[in-house]
């Protein structure tokens, strides 16, 4: 806390802070108009496609239906984006379709169940043109053409080249060079909030209420492609439920919900499902990144230079950024004699790239900083004294032609080495753990953007005497409005709580591109500065005015305005109100800059710019390969803090989500569609994950900031996955050249005993499959991708359905067994809800049987335990009693989903829930949705998460952690139908994956879990992304003493095969009685003797001889 | 014609609306209780959860049909913006939550741990809220703040 300031460098809690966590505050699926419809987006299957004919007519006729528009509707104008030189987006899709999910028609109805219904009758007629999805693969000139843009090369959207003080000079000149290449997918914002609008037109007026950083860009974009006047568009003002670049463009739900208000003459709104906004939101941009940097022999980098492909996806929208983002880590992070690029925008038919938090300078970073660690390992010296010799430094101009004003990137490296221990730890490292450096520079707001060189703000006496300060920018959750709010009332030393703030309102407040490139502090911020000073003064006039006084002479203190000759000449704002009455004042600031050279980029990008490092500490389990991140640290130059509590929180957030860009997160495609549209497929971190990280400020005072202070909010996830990287690197010895660094990449470093003998060769089954997997490529993919799209079985999801609420068993399964209708168990509901969703499950009706009593309930007698059906995970996990029993039971199950999911998820609904691959889930048709004439699309797509054991014609895991471990307690399946009660026992129960003998008409009634007359031991190990995702890999270890003699073993394996198998052999290895290391490992091994791993999933062999090597240990010690 | 009869927040409500409605749904769109969240639908993020018979659950995946004679409590049933609750205060002020989407789903698995549990442990805190996502604020203050409620004793007001 600095003591020259009242309310600076304070920590304010959020404005919004009390009606958000009472659930008070409107976000905009809260909001509702008198008349309102509801909209919904009919999208397009295809990932390329000509459009022949779109006939809304059956939709319009659709119960409810009051108006459709698809792209003919619009005018023929396109979006603007990155400027009019690369518009290429109409408001829908016109003439062509160009990534599965684009936009293709919409319907506004009474309810949105009506409006989504109508979707289904909407004829869409399309030729299918031949897709590309690599960048690679694009520039090809045989590859399909995506769109027509004759001045560029064949789908490239923007080239840059430049070189600055000649790069290729410095090579030659270099004692060292060091050349690799890079790649990273695509991560997507997930904001909590999905995107969506509320859009009312109105006697020629435009309103909108939706969650967007910029309402200047949105009014901007959507008066031009709804050729409308600017000053009839209109943006209000509502809590944004998160926005990370998520929201920094003009969704296209926004224009569309436009039009069909204005066809429909009523208010419309349209919500994004997360499904819907993982297909059509705009995400991160994947890119591939050759780094080349010269080295002198003392280490200096004499040049460095990158090559690299930015796919842009269908449309351009913010891909010129991330070009841009490129250029910049490549010329100016440390310093550099020369550098140099050569970069291209690439179209894919997939979904448009758009922009999240750094805008891709973190992975670019994490690719130099690689290199650095390399450069310094190679060199000799230690990486943390070879980045500080290397830091930019004050005064310095890069090879760009950046001038460093303030810099304390040294101080910032030498503070994060002290914070982690690097040198008391380096030369002593646990096995298993690494440190890791990286840092980072950002331009203090660039000065590219013509509209973000300045920002307005108003500031209005309320009648009540507080003040009103309005801003265009967006409140995403960032704290800014407070911070805008702690600007004024420093300036006008008065306390926050007689501010409020207004934010995005276009109407009330005036313009500002919004809050994008951490530049609301920097430039809004000044701006709130510029008019608080623009206010003091008013009032100052005012008060002169009506005392007849010289404005020199008119004070203004602590919310009171004072004549300084008289002190009984004096007012509180609330008396300024009284006699002068409300009034306004605005006021601009410009941050007045030459641009840089606008054909080489050369040039000064930013008023100022900011620089940071951070530190990591990782521990790998090499038996699984996951990463513990155990600290970061971040040490910031920010200038100066003007809310430790926001700016706190900024920094922990987006080391959170760089943890997870290093770790785990990326779009997973199949035919241009994304297969893990989901939040337990796309792996955020999750409150599990979050390690101890240490937030250290230098202020360094910035004369070019408000208050001293440099711009924050991208800074804290730039050097995150670099920091990481280095430290997993440091853990294993190896470089990792692909970001996310997954667990099964991890896990290949740590594969030191022998490789493993799988023995594949003695299952007949396996060469019929791998014969067949072998004419996958070239005859029987395509041709049953064919086949199955003509006469495969269709999916649809279900609108609706009845439900049923049975007083007991008997009326349960009376209401299963009515002909005339497929009937389907819902008990906890986790599983089949969504899956109706998905159009996995199509029942014309579900029985809810979660209150039964007869199928609820923990019985313990002497020789079993008997678990009805509809219990609950929750109810059993928490019994001690069973625990002290089968403590693999609760223990195993405890790893299950969630606690919310846990406390209405069945022990019968585990066992009996569908597969869960994510081809079969996401709508492709594919072997087991479309029918026999369909492919499995795990043997060619992602199969990560597939089988390695026992896969056939379809190659899903049985991942019900209930499975394995019942199986290894011998567990038997009690079920009722109509023709009474059977018993099944566990080895007896699956079909293949989520397909068990019990039918339709049956129910689970029971468990049955036999105790055992042996003393015996019990674990069970699971490896999953993230704790409560789905395993992996999972074992189940059951083994019965006689005294000290092992007299039985049973062993079950899940999530690497269809079935919940047994490791036959492994149990006899053990019976043998061997339980040296070695036996143990090489009974282990048996495991997976007969697997057959698909091309990403052969790591699953080496996690499960592990899983169940320490499952194993784990029984004998007890 | 069926109905259901639920208790929200200590209040009797009967509905004839369809019983397969998620129940999220009936709080927000039915009692205008729109402080739960809808962020996925699917149980994955934990945005929409309320507390039914001392539990806490995804009310996205909750059927209408079988809250009959259940009662729920929703955020609503805490504090208000003018009076919070100590819980709600200190994560206010602890700057627990940014955007604030997810918060009203995260303060309703606190309570329903601290109700069962009144002095977890840092791990007990973490499998709680490990159905609860944020992307905004990397969980830190969320924890310090859960650390503060529970030495302060702050859920029993």
């Amino acid at each position: 806390m600095n003591a020259e300031f009242r309310v600076i460098g304070q920590p304010r809690p959020q404005f919004e802070g009390p009606a958000k966590v009472s659930g008070r505050a409107e976000y905009t699926h809260d909001l509702t108009l008198p008349n309102m419809l509801h909209g919904s987006i009919l999208r397009s299957p295809h990932p390329h496609a000509r459009i022949l004919s779109i006939d809304l007519s059956k939709a319009r006729a659709m119960p409810g239906v009051v108006a459709a528009v698809s792209g003919s509707d619009f005018p023929d104008l396109k979006y603007i984006n990155a400027g009019p030189a690369f518009a290429d987006r109409y408001a829908m899709a016109q003439g062509k379709v160009r990534f599965v999910g684009e936009e293709v028609a919409a319907v506004a109805a009474e309810t949105p169940g009506e409006a989504q219904a109508a979707l289904a009758a909407i004829e869409v007629d399309y030729e299918l043109l031949p897709a590309v999805f690599d960048a690679d693969a694009a520039l090809a000139e045989d590859s399909p053409a995506i769109h027509h843009k004759p001045k560029l090369p064949h789908n490239v959207a923007q080239q840059s080249v430049a070189d600055f003080g000649g790069v290729e000079e410095a090579f030659k000149d270099a004692a060292h060079i060091f050349d690799a290449t890079f790649e990273h997918g695509i991560v997507a914002p997930i904001c909590l909030e999905t995107n969506g609008v509320l859009a009312q037109f109105d006697d020629g007026e435009l309103t909108l209420w939706a969650p967007t950083q910029a309402p200047f860009f949105v009014r901007k974009e959507i008066a031009h492609v709804l050729e409308l006047p600017l000053e009839n568009v209109h943006v209000r003002s509502v809590v944004i439920g998160g926005g990370f670049g998520g929201k920094s463009q003009a969704p296209e739900p926004i224009a569309i919900a436009a039009m069909l208000s204005i066809k429909a003459g009523r208010p419309v709104k349209i919500l994004l499902s997360r499904h819907e906004e993982f297909l059509s939101g705009k995400s991160d941009h994947a890119k591939k990144m050759r780094v080349r940097s010269a080295i002198a022999a003392d280490g200096t980098i004499l040049g460095r230079h990158t090559a690299f492909l930015v796919d842009n996806g269908a449309y351009t929208h913010m891909g010129p950024a991330y070009i841009s983002a490129v250029r910049q880590r490549t010329c100016n992070l440390y310093r550099v004699g020369a550098a140099g690029f050569d970069g291209k925008l690439v179209h894919t038919n997939k979904v448009s790239g758009g922009s999240y938090r750094g805008m891709g300078s973190p992975q670019i970073i994490w690719a130099i900083e690689t290199q650095i660690d390399e450069i310094a390992e190679s060199l000799g010296k230690d990486k943390l004294e070879y980045r500080i010799e290397i830091a930019n430094q004050p005064g310095d101009t890069t090879p760009m032609g950046w001038e460093i004003g303030t810099c304390a990137l040294a101080e910032c490296l030498a503070e994060a080495g002290r914070r982690i221990g690097w040198a008391e730890k380096k030369d002593n490292m646990p096995p298993n753990r690494g440190i890791g450096f990286a840092a980072m520079i950002n331009p203090s707001v660039g000065v590219l953007y013509a509209e973000g060189n300045f920002a307005c703000v108003s500031i209005d006496l309320l009648e009540d005497g507080r003040l009103r300060v309005g801003t265009q920018s967006a409140d995403c959750g960032t704290s800014q409005n407070t911070v805008m709010g702690q600007f004024v009332a420093e300036e006008l030393q008065l306390d926050t709580d007689q501010i409020d703030v207004l934010h995005m309102d276009t109407d009330e407040t005036p313009p500002d591109l919004g809050s994008a490139a951490s530049r609301v502090t920097f430039v809004s911020g000044a701006a709130a500065i510029k008019t608080a000073k623009t206010f003091r003064a008013e009032v100052a006039a005012r008060l002169a005015r009506h005392w007849d006084v010289p404005v020199d002479k008119i004070d203004f203190t602590d919310g009171i305005a004072s004549y300084k000759d008289d002190n009984a000449r004096r007012m509180t704002l609330a008396e300024v109100a009284v006699l002068e009455g409300a009034f306004r004042v605005e006021d601009r600031h410009d941050i007045d800059m030459p641009r840089p050279d606008p054909k080489t980029g050369y040039g000064h990008y930013a008023a100022t710019y900011g620089f940071g490092a951070q530190a990591a500490e990782v521990e790998i389990d090499p038996a699984t390969g996951h990463v513990t991140v155990l600290k970061v640290v971040v040490v910031q130059d920010i200038g100066r803090v003007i809310n430790p509590l926001a700016l706190e929180g900024q920094m922990q957030g987006g080391i959170m989500q760089g943890i997870g860009m290093a770790l785990r997160e990326e779009l997973v495609f199949e035919q241009g569609a994304p297969v893990n549209a989901s939040l337990i497929t796309y792996k955020a971190p999750r409150i599990s994950d979050t390690p101890e990280i240490e937030t250290v400020f230098i202020e360094t005072n910035d004369p070019m900031g408000p208050y001293g202070a440099k711009a924050g909010g991208e800074h804290s996830i730039n050097p995150t996955p670099a920091a990481i990287a280095n430290a997993v690197a440091h853990a294993t010895g190896k470089r990792f050249r692909k970001l996310p660094i997954t667990a099964a990449d991890v896990l290949e470093t740590t594969k030191s005993r022998a490789s493993l003998d799988l023995k594949s060769w003695k299952r007949p089954y396996n060469l019929e499959v791998a014969t067949a997997r072998s004419l996958y490529p070239s005859v029987l993919f395509p041709g049953l991708r064919k086949l199955g799209a003509k006469v495969g079985r269709k999916r649809a999801p279900k609108p609706s359905y009845d439900y049923f609420r049975p007083v007991d068993l008997d009326g349960a399964l009376r209401e299963l067994a009515m002909p005339g209708r497929t009937a389907k168990v819902i008990a906890g509901g986790t599983d089949l809800q969504v899956g109706i969703r998905q159009g996995i499950y199509d029942p014309d009706a579900v029985v809810d049987i979660a209150g039964l009593e007869e199928l609820r309930g923990i019985e313990i007698a002497d020789d079993k335990i008997t678990i009805g059906g509809a219990t609950t995970i929750a109810e059993i996990i928490e019994r001690d009693d069973i625990r002290a029993i089968h403590p693999m039971l609760t223990d195993g199950l405890a790893k299950i989903a969630t606690a919310q999911i846990r406390n209405v998820a069945t022990i019968a609904g585990d066992l009996s829930q569908e597969k869960r691959c994510w081809f079969f889930r996401s709508g492709v048709q594919c072997y087991k949705a479309g029918g026999m004439t369909c492919p499995c699309y795990a043997v060619l797509g992602d199969n990560r998460h597939h089988s390695i054991l026992g896969a056939g014609r379809c190659a899903a895991p049985c991942v019900a952690d209930a499975a394995p471990i019942l199986t290894a307690l011998d567990a038997v399946v009690i079920v009722t139908g109509p023709h009474g009660t059977w018993r099944v026992p566990m080895k007896s129960l699956y079909v293949w994956s989520g397909e068990t003998v019990v039918k339709k008409t049956e129910i689970i009634r029971a468990i049955e879990i036999p105790r055992f007359p042996l003393r015996s031991r019990q674990a069970f190990e699971k490896s999953a992304g993230w704790d409560g995702d789905f395993a992996d890999a999972s074992v189940a270890v059951n083994l019965g003493f006689e005294g000290t003699n092992l007299a039985t073993a049973c062993i079950s394996l899940g999530a690497v095969s269809p079935l919940p198998v047994r490791a036959v052999e492994t149990e006899k290895a053990l019976v043998s009685g061997d339980f040296s290391d070695t036996a143990i490992r090489a009974a282990a091994e048996k495991t997976v003797h007969g697997a057959l791993p698909l091309s990403d999933n052969a790591y699953k062999t080496h996690l499960l001889v592990n899983l169940t090597e320490r499952a194993i240990h784990r029984c004998l010690a007890g | 014609m069926e109905y259901v009869s639920v208790e929200v927040n200590g209040h009797t409500r009967v509905t004839y609306t369809d019983p397969a409605t998620p129940l999220a749904v009936f709080l927000r769109e039915e009692l205008e209780l729109r402080g739960t969240k809808i962020g996925c639908g699917n149980g994955e993020c934990g945005a929409c959860t309320v507390i039914m018979d001392g539990r806490a659950v995804c009310s996205c995946l909750v059927p209408l049909g079988r809250t009959d004679g259940r009662e729920i409590d929703t955020v609503e049933s805490l504090g208000d913006p003018d009076d919070l609750h100590p819980i709600q205060r200190k994560l206010v002020e602890r700057g627990a939550f940014q955007c604030g989407f997810c918060t009203p789903g995260v303060v309703m698995s606190l309570v329903a741990l601290l109700r069962g549990n009144p002095n977890p442990t840092d791990a007990e805190m973490r499998i709680a809220l490990q159905g609860n996502l944020c992307r905004c604020s990397g969980y830190v203050k969320l924890l310090e703040a859960i650390g503060e409620i529970v030495r302060e004793g702050l859920h029993e007001r």
